[in-house]
């Protein structure tokens, strides 16, 4: 309307749209289209492109070396002569702190992610997500520094007693309900009210003094463990842990999000309690979600490098025992960011074909987990949506 | 069970997720509190005569009259010292061989030690690293040093079972009946009129080159290389970004390719980073040949590619929140689609696309392992606007790795790389808190 000039004032051409002016806008459309397309698409591009050069680089490692020593020796001498390969070690070391902060995180995620969905009010969640979000800004460099200038030499100097306050703090709680419920649940059976009550006194104060006998000791041994390097997998698990946090946690609430009023509503209106209601009817109808969660959280522990490299110790070797998180381990991710600066001189050989096959093997399993991530909260949608 | 136990039950639940939340939050302050503590160190100091003079040599800054004042001062101060010293060497000169070889190793060690905390001997050749041209130039390391002087440190072995223990001797003790014994009372005493502490505030710890790799001086080259690396990396992203979350939104169609782009993106964002840098280094370096070796170009396109997920998400979500009335009122005025998209929807979406953009800009800022082998160096000076194509910068994200991990003296310049991970830290989480304000009021704008 714009380009109306004063010369056809009178009949406005604008309306009038000529068989050949369709044509060519039809045909700008199209171009335009297929241009977005096409930006679009760089985004499948730039994934078939990773795929491809990291395999180029790291298939000549496995036609040099073969498949079964990179997966099956532990021993890991690249600048040997020979060189060997064994990346047994490495990969435990990663599935080691990756589990470790599995184990730290999920539960903490999970249920941090049903406390901000279910029961903290829509006000107070406003002050929350911040922090979750800023917990996910913090630089993994800076968590790497922390864990090592600040983490390392307290769980050096003082592992024991930390081991034990955190045993007590943690265990007791739990220990404390657990007492409770099941000498209720022992002497629901007894018909008389006050012979019950007795009965149920006379069991807590028996299970109590069990179970603080039981953490007394279990602290008593916490806290005669001198851990002998700061740089172990514990530290980078409990830092890892944190990082994958955010995610889980999102990802987690967005799930539970989903599930909807109408089966929380149903669930309360038939006598439960919210936390009835969220374990037996919500946590099953978003499982799935939460499953999603939990692989997206795992992978961000997995493919984490800063923290690792910096904290873990880097020393190639099963831990002895195999669960011995106070040892040092070496993982995936600081192997390649630790290895290359000395293999890229001599690009070529083995030495730096290796880094990448370790990178197609992050690559492949990241591929894998996003796949089936996606694929549950997909199916998790139909679910909720078609009933 | 009964209703209590129900009840008790239902508290602890909630208990669970509250704590799981407040230690969440006490993670945060954990981590934050001695960065922030100790990082304002490097620029707010207690700092000794030999700060200033290093400032005024190094960058001629500060008053030079009122320093010579100063220099005189404790050169006054000092001079009574290595008198001592003098009158003790000559005293050794005298000395029975055995006795002479007996005291030789420990005033060796006194006499470096009063090096480190004084610099050079007046009178010396000046040494070739600046690190050792000064004596202790921040208070609080001076009293470290002064310590040393004073106290031999030695192991105690004697129970066999527990770890040696570590116990103080004093110096002046093993230097009883010679002249030297009266040197420890009085540097002790008189250490302040040697380096006159005075409070300082540097701020050339932001906007300086460090000197002597980052023994002295500031990080202005890594704070530089961490906004060309980022800046450039949404350059590349932000556009490709914004443009493909429009043709998603807008034009897309539901089918096997649409799903297809959709599974590309999740699947680039959960790439391991250190994955990215492989990526940069085989195809950008090696392959496309952008630069000689590392470069800023280089390692600014793999944080693009990097960031690219994100900045499409956030975009999608800030374009389908434009309220469909927006949409339906400039297509009924007669605007084509296009045109709607671009002086309708976009402006109306932009608070949202730039807090994704924002965010991303921060993580570009914060991540170190795709620069590890496309554009970091670990010592290197500034690098100006026109070299961002062939040469590499150092930046704050991989600096810090280096000198908390590599440098030779690592525990020396702690306050330095505290400095560092606050200037990191400060960047990454205010892009990050100005994002979040702009959402606060998109939502509010929104809500109407």
């Amino acid at each position: 309307m714009n380009g109306d000039s004063p010369a056809t004032a009178g009949r406005s051409s604008a309306f009038i749209v000529s068989a050949r002016k369709r044509k060519l806008q039809k045909i700008t459309r199209m171009a335009g289209e297929s241009t977005l397309f096409l930006i679009a698409a760089v985004v499948a591009i730039i994934v078939l492109f990773i795929f491809y050069f990291v395999a180029r680089d790291a298939v000549p490692f496995f036609q040099i070396r073969g498949f079964s020593e990179f997966f099956t020796k532990t021993d890991w001498y690249p600048a040997d002569d020979p060189p060997r390969f064994g990346a047994l070690a490495i990969i435990y070391g990663s599935l080691m702190v990756t589990a470790g902060s599995a184990l730290i995180a999920v539960p903490m995620g999970v249920s941090a992610a049903i406390c901000l969905s279910d029961v903290i009010p829509f006000s107070v969640r406003q002050y929350v997500k911040p922090i979750i979000e800023m917990l996910a800004a913090i630089p993994s460099v800076a968590f790497g520094f922390f864990a090592l200038v600040i983490l390392a030499p307290l769980l050096q100097n003082f592992g024991g007693p930390i081991l034990m306050w955190t045993w007590w703090l943690i265990a007791s709680p739990f220990l404390l309900l657990a007492v409770i419920v099941v000498s209720e649940l022992l002497s629901t059976s007894i018909q008389d009210d006050s012979r019950r009550r007795v009965v149920q006194r006379i069991l807590v104060a028996v299970f109590g003094l069990l179970s603080l006998l039981f953490l007394f000791f279990v602290g008593k041994h916490l806290q005669e463990i001198q851990i002998l390097t700061g740089t172990n997998a514990l530290n980078v698990s409990i830092i890892l842990s944190f990082m994958a946090l955010p995610t889980i946690v999102s990802v987690s609430e967005d799930a539970l999000q989903a599930v909807g009023r109408d089966l929380r509503e149903g669930s309360y209106a038939l006598g439960a309690t919210r936390a009835e209601t969220i374990v037996k009817i919500i946590l099953p109808a978003a499982s799935s979600g939460i499953l999603a969660a939990v692989i997206l959280g795992i992978m961000r522990s997995l493919g984490e490098t800063m923290v690792v490299w910096m904290a873990s110790g880097n020393s190639s070797h099963v831990p002895e025992p195999w669960y011995n998180y106070l040892e040092s381990v070496r993982t995936l991710t600081a192997t390649i960011a630790g290895d290359m600066g000395e293999a890229d001189q001599v690009t070529g050989s083995a030495r730096f074909h290796v880094l990448f096959a370790m990178g197609l093997l992050l690559l492949v399993i990241s591929f894998i987990s996003n796949f089936i991530s996606e694929r549950i909260v997909v199916r998790q949608r139909k679910v909720l949506s078609g009933q | 069970m009964n209703l209590g136990t129900r009840k008790l039950l239902d508290r602890s639940f909630t208990a669970l997720g509250v704590g799981s939340i407040v230690i969440m939050g006490m993670m945060l302050l954990v981590v934050l509190m001695p960065i922030l503590s100790n990082g304002i160190t490097a620029n707010v100091f207690r700092g000794t005569i030999e700060h200033r003079k290093l400032l005024y040599n190094e960058f001629r800054r500060g008053d030079h009259a009122e320093l010579q004042r100063q220099i005189a001062e404790s050169d006054a101060a000092r001079r009574k010292a290595y008198a001592m010293m003098a009158a003790f060497e000559a005293e050794m000169k005298l000395m029975s061989e055995e006795k002479h070889a007996g005291y030789q190793e420990k005033y060796d060690q006194v006499k470096s030690a009063m090096k480190a905390l004084l610099g050079p001997v007046p009178g010396e050749e000046l040494p070739e690293l600046t690190r050792f041209k000064y004596g202790q130039t921040r208070w609080s390391k001076a009293e470290e040093r002064l310590h040393e002087l004073l106290y031999e440190k030695q192991w105690d072995y004697s129970n066999p079972d527990v770890e040696a223990k570590e116990y103080d001797v004093s110096r002046a003790a093993s230097f009883q009946g010679t002249s030297l014994v009266k040197l420890f009372p009085y540097v002790e005493s008189n250490i302040d009129r040697m380096l006159l502490p005075e409070w300082t505030v540097y701020w050339g710890f932001i906007t300086d080159s460090s000197i002597d790799s980052h023994m002295f001086g500031g990080i202005w080259p890594e704070i530089q290389g961490t906004i060309f690396l980022a800046v450039g990396a949404m350059l590349f992203a932000f556009p490709l970004g914004v443009i493909a979350a429009v043709y998603f939104t807008e034009y897309a169609r539901e089918g096997f390719f649409n799903s297809l782009l959709r599974s590309a993106n999740s699947t680039l964002a959960g790439v391991p980073s250190i994955v990215f840098g492989l990526f940069g280094l085989a195809f950008f370096i090696n392959t496309l040949k952008v630069s000689e070796s590392k470069s800023v170009l280089a390692g600014s396109l793999t944080l693009a590619i990097m960031i690219l997920p994100t900045i499409i998400r956030s975009a999608e979500e800030a374009i389908l929140s434009v309220p469909k009335t927006y949409r339906e009122a400039s297509l009924s005025l007669g605007s084509s689609k296009w045109n709607t998209i671009v002086t309708v929807i976009l402006p109306a979406a932009l608070p949202g696309i730039l807090t994704g953009g924002v965010i991303s800009l921060g993580r570009a800022a914060g991540e170190t392992a795709p620069i590890i082998f496309t554009a970091a160096v670990s010592v290197g000076s500034a690098i100006g606007l026109a070299d961002v194509f062939s040469s590499p910068t150092p930046a704050l994200s991989w600096n810090i790795y280096n000198l908390a991990s590599e440098h030779e003296a690592a525990s020396e310049i702690r306050h330095v790389q505290y400095g560092m991970v606050l200037a990191l830290v400060t960047i990454v989480l205010m892009l990050n808190l100005s994002a979040i304000i702009l959402r606060a009021r998109i939502s509010k704008k929104l809500k109407g």
